[in-house]
């Protein structure tokens, strides 16, 4: 499809978001909003312990209390249920089961093992507490290298190890590149524990229809129907016996898309007391049980030459996966592994990942599942220039795709194309005044603070077609699904199967289809989030939003208004090849006549009375009505790219790391609303950061979860984060419907590896390097003693 | 312990007689008992601010507070704000600077900063920033908000854009 994004009318205006107004009035509408009545309250009892067997569930107590409907367990739940079986037929990775409550054994700190159900939610808080379930505890395993030993206790007992996924792969020949090197440099990352967080927790409302044997599910999902099929699946109804509705998501983050078992136990409990059921979690069991994600270790080895230019590289990634698979354990570690490269030329390549269970919350896919890759590939790329003594820009430059090397097929296949990495980088380069700062350097070395600037170019990997999970063996379709109706008065409708946790779809999503028919934006209203009006969709996760989601919208209008055009051809008169000479522009049909366009006497209104109320006037083989659906499967892989570059000072005496300016040069194709790109921009920068220096999820030897509050797990407030600069760059796919490429996660990935870079290169004068994240006051201050402590061994005895 | 207690609570001007437990947290009785849902709770704990409304005019976590302490106190909450065509300039700021995106910890800061402004009028960044700590969003990076203040501080002021 040849498209000139310099002809859009609709696409790329800066509108305002239209869920603003509900939300800013306090007329938004999250699960917990919506009115029940009679509705029962929910509250889960959960392990107190990291690993241990089940002994006794005692719930004579809790039953007494008034107002109690009823407790139960593993045993009611999992004969009402069947289990999740995830066994994709992919080399390398165990298959596994999961009851919807466990029975036998928990096996984290969290573990659900009851429900109990009240009138009120005191109550049923009321009645958890006198739920006495009795443990035999068992050595629990807290970090993956203990789970991969020998005779560590197995988290699941179905399984023969704890090594539950494990994949290598190789390209070239890394081993000779290694034995031709001028120098082989080594680096270590280490990526700590995170959870979403979002501010609204998770929650859902069930209601069953026992007339109808129905059940409707109110949750905030990024995924309705995939959610709806699961929900089927596990409950053992039709597809068609469920129906699930999104309302407003206060923030998902990838937390909000598997079906969770708290969820699947309300379901459930409100099918079989054929009465409407509520669960809204508290925080700590947000932080605590929900899902985490990132905690992972990565090695690389690069072998180079005399310039810092890599011939080979071998990469090593182990995932601490936590105690339960909710995805198929390779998911998120093999898609580092494929895409690490990413803006380098490398082309002989290794691969070895590692995936194992321990007895902590199960992980899942975060705001860039991929998160670590730049931070990685970066970093190395830092590790040679320091090892030998290169400047870090120059060894970049050295490594860097230029413009005339693509399509770039990476060592593992991927085909990078229509992308800009070197030209995001000269021009973060250019804005950061690389050399102002390195006299900075040397000449505040006694001011206290140390300064730094760090460099990270993110490839990110944003819409997944089909192919590309086929080839990354992941379940899954990269499909999107839309339909455009266009009502009789000429009004618009339209929907897609994404759902929205608050990034704004709904005034992008309008403007991609007005551009499609050739309407306006406020003529259009998109509906998301209920699967009996939403099509079959892949929902949202990655960045995959305006590619799929926007591109399948956008592709669909056109399609609407090539129906449109083929009935004004017919009603004006015109032969219907004559199509090519008509358009739809601001709801108006437009003849071109001697190059220039000019109104008809046609609108869209016409058009449409003529489609819906006098459809014998319609050209043959026309139906009558003016609907129109298609899906749309996107390219294997579409990619976004961006440099960051962050500025930071470095207190000496206390370890505190503040960030003097960050910025990114940012390349997301054609941007279907400059408003909400930004936004994103900012919301994935500020994750990055935030994860980066403050966030952590800290489990004890004994697997007690010591970070389940606000004030244990660290957000960055507005007082840690700086302002973000953004220089817009726009090179579109010529892969995708309009050139779009997607974006949200990158901002992630690049703050996470500009910032360590940046302190690693405040560090630097010290001979210390920080490898592990995050970097808190206390590990950089670490890092500065130690070096102090070589330094003047007898002065510092601390 | 599940005693109950008539009790009328004052929000944004409406009267409200409602029957509560003593431990009835004021952040449930506006929501449930008063169905007032633009109150949200993020954490429950006091950290997030999400929860914040005006109590006599001063901000404060309704869910720290005991809905039954607020007899005779006057009550603010999102749905209170606003003039008669729907927006304050702080809220009309907020769109117009995209500083919000999911919008739940929405209502939390613009309650919190509507009180603020009357008292600060001309507020610095980092003035903004400090007072702005005490409400966490996942969601934006802050730095739309904080231009959002600023310019609703502005227009207030009655200075041009
Ligand atoms: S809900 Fe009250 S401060 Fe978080
Ligand atoms: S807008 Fe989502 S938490 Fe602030």
């Amino acid at each position: 499809m040849t498209v000139d994004s310099e002809d859009f009318t609709e696409i790329g205006k800066p509108l305002p978001r239209r869920e603003d107004r509900r939300l800013l009035t306090g007329q938004g509408r999250f699960v917990d909003d919506i009115a029940i009545p009679g509705a029962l309250h929910a509250v889960f009892v959960r392990s107190p312990h990291g690993h241990a067997r089940i002994r006794e569930i005692d719930t004579v107590e809790a039953l007494e209390l008034d107002g109690v409907v009823g407790v139960f367990t593993g045993k009611d739940l999992n004969a009402w249920t069947n289990p999740l079986r995830l066994a994709p037929p992919i080399e390398g990775l165990l298959p596994t089961k999961m009851t919807t409550l466990p029975e036998g054994k928990v096996r984290f700190h969290g573990d659900p093992v009851a429900c109990v159900l009240a009138v009120d939610p005191y109550t049923a808080e009321d009645a958890a507490e006198r739920v006495a379930v009795t443990y035999d505890t068992l050595e629990a395993v807290t970090d993956a290298a203990a789970a991969l030993a020998p005779d560590a206790p197995r988290v699941d007992d179905d399984l023969e190890s704890n090594l539950v996924s494990r994949q290598s792969f190789s390209a070239g020949a890394p081993a000779a590149r290694r034995r031709e090197a001028h120098a082989v440099v080594e680096a270590e990352f280490h990526q700590h524990r995170q959870t979403h967080a979002p501010m609204e927790t998770r929650g859902c409302v069930a209601v069953w229809d026992e007339g109808r044997k129905h059940l409707t599910m109110h949750i905030g999902t990024q995924i309705p129907h995939p959610l709806r099929g699961q929900l089927a699946g596990r409950l053992g109804l039709s597809e068609s016996q469920v129906t699930v509705v999104s309302p407003d998501i206060g923030g998902g983050f990838g937390q909000k898309i598997a079906l969770y078992r708290e969820e699947l136990v309300i379901a459930a409990l409100t099918r079989h007391l054929k009465r409407s059921v509520r669960w809204r979690e508290d925080r700590l069991e947000n932080l605590m049980a929900a899902s985490h994600a990132r905690e992972n270790t990565c090695r690389t080895r690069a072998s180079v030459d005399r310039s810092g230019r890599i011939l080979g590289l071998e990469f090593e990634i182990t995932e601490d996966f936590g105690a339960y698979c909710f995805y198929p354990a390779n998911y998120m570690s093999r898609v580092v592994a494929m895409i690490l490269t990413g803006p380098y030329r490398i082309r002989d390549y290794a691969y070895e990942v590692k995936v194992a269970l321990t007895n902590k919350c199960g992980s899942g896919p975060m705001r860039a599942p991929m998160a670590i890759t730049s931070w990685v590939m970066d970093g190395t790329i830092d590790a040679i220039a320091r090892q030998l003594g290169l400047d870090p820009v120059e060894v970049r430059r050295v490594n860097m795709l230029s413009p005339a090397d693509f399509p770039h097929t990476m060592p593992t296949g991927e085909v990078l194309e229509d992308i800009s990495p070197a030209e995001t980088f000269e021009a973060a380069v250019k804005a950061v005044d690389v050399s102002a700062i390195r006299r900075r350097q040397g000449a505040t070395c006694d001011d206290g603070r140390l300064i730094g600037l760090g460099f990270c170019t993110v490839v990110e990997s944003t819409t997944y077609g089909s192919h590309f999970y086929k080839s990354a063996g992941i379940a899954g379709s990269g499909h999107e699904a839309a339909w455009v109706r266009i009502e009789p008065s000429g009004a618009v409708n339209a929907s897609v199967g994404l759902m929205g946790s608050g990034q704004g779809y709904e005034t992008p999503l309008a403007q991609a289809v007005a551009e499609g028919l050739g309407v306006g934006t406020d003529d259009v209203r998109v509906h998301m989030g209920h699967t009996d009006i939403a099509p079959y969709g892949m929902g949202s996760r990655g960045s995959r939003g305006a590619t799929a989601g926007g591109g399948t919208l956008y592709l669909c209008a056109r399609k609407a208004q090539e129906r449109v055009l083929t009935i004004a051809a017919a009603v004006l008169g015109l032969n219907s090849a004559d199509t090519a000479s008509l358009r739809l522009r601001d709801r108006r049909v437009q003849r071109r006549i001697d190059d220039a366009w000019q109104d008809t006497e046609l609108t869209l209104r016409d058009v449409a009375r003529t489609a819906y109320l006098d459809p014998t006037a319609l050209p043959e083989g026309v139906p009558p009505g003016l609907d129109v659906a298609m899906t749309y499967d996107p390219p294997p892989m579409t990619y976004s790219n961006a440099t960051h570059a962050c500025i930071v000072a470095i207190e000496t005496a206390t370890g505190r790391v503040v960030i003097e300016r960050y910025l990114v040069a940012e390349d997301c194709g054609t941007v279907l609303n400059p408003v909400v790109v930004r936004g994103q921009q900012q919301g994935a920068i500020a994750m990055g950061l935030s994860g980066a220096l403050f966030e952590e999820v800290v489990y004890d030897a004994s697997g007690q979860n010591m970070s389940a509050t606000f004030a244990d797990y660290l957000l960055a407030t507005a007082c840690e984060l700086p302002n973000f600069e953004i220089l817009h760059m726009n090179t579109p796919s010529r892969q995708t419907p309009a050139g779009i490429k997607g974006m949200a996660e990158g901002g992630v990935m690049g703050a996470i590896g500009a910032v360590t870079n940046a302190v690693n290169d405040a560090l630097a004068p010290l001979g210390v390097v920080a490898n592990r994240q995050p970097l808190s006051p206390q590990y950089i201050r670490g890092l500065i003693r130690s070096a102090e402590n070589t330094k003047n061994p007898r002065r510092h005895g601390s | 312990m599940d005693s109950r207690h008539d009790i009328e609570l004052s929000v944004n001007g409406d009267t409200h007689r409602i029957s509560v437990q003593a431990r009835r947290l004021l952040s449930d009785a506006l929501r449930e008992d008063c169905g007032l849902t633009g109150t949200h709770v993020g954490c429950e704990h006091g950290v997030c601010g999400a929860c914040t409304v005006l109590i006599d005019g001063r901000p404060a976590r309704a869910c720290l507070t005991y809905a039954m302490q607020m007899e005779g106190h006057e009550i603010t909450t999102i749905e209170g704000l606003g003039g008669t065509d729907g927006y304050s300039p702080l809220q009309q700021a907020m769109q117009d600077e995209h500083g919000l995106q999911c919008g739940f910890c929405t209502p939390g800061i613009l309650v919190t900063f509507e009180a603020y402004l009357r008292d600060n009028p001309d507020p610095t960044e980092d003035e903004i920033r400090d007072v702005l700590s005490g409400n966490l969003c996942r969601c934006t990076g802050y730095e739309n908000i904080v231009a959002a203040v600023k310019k609703a501080a502005a227009g207030m002021r009655g200075e041009p854009e």
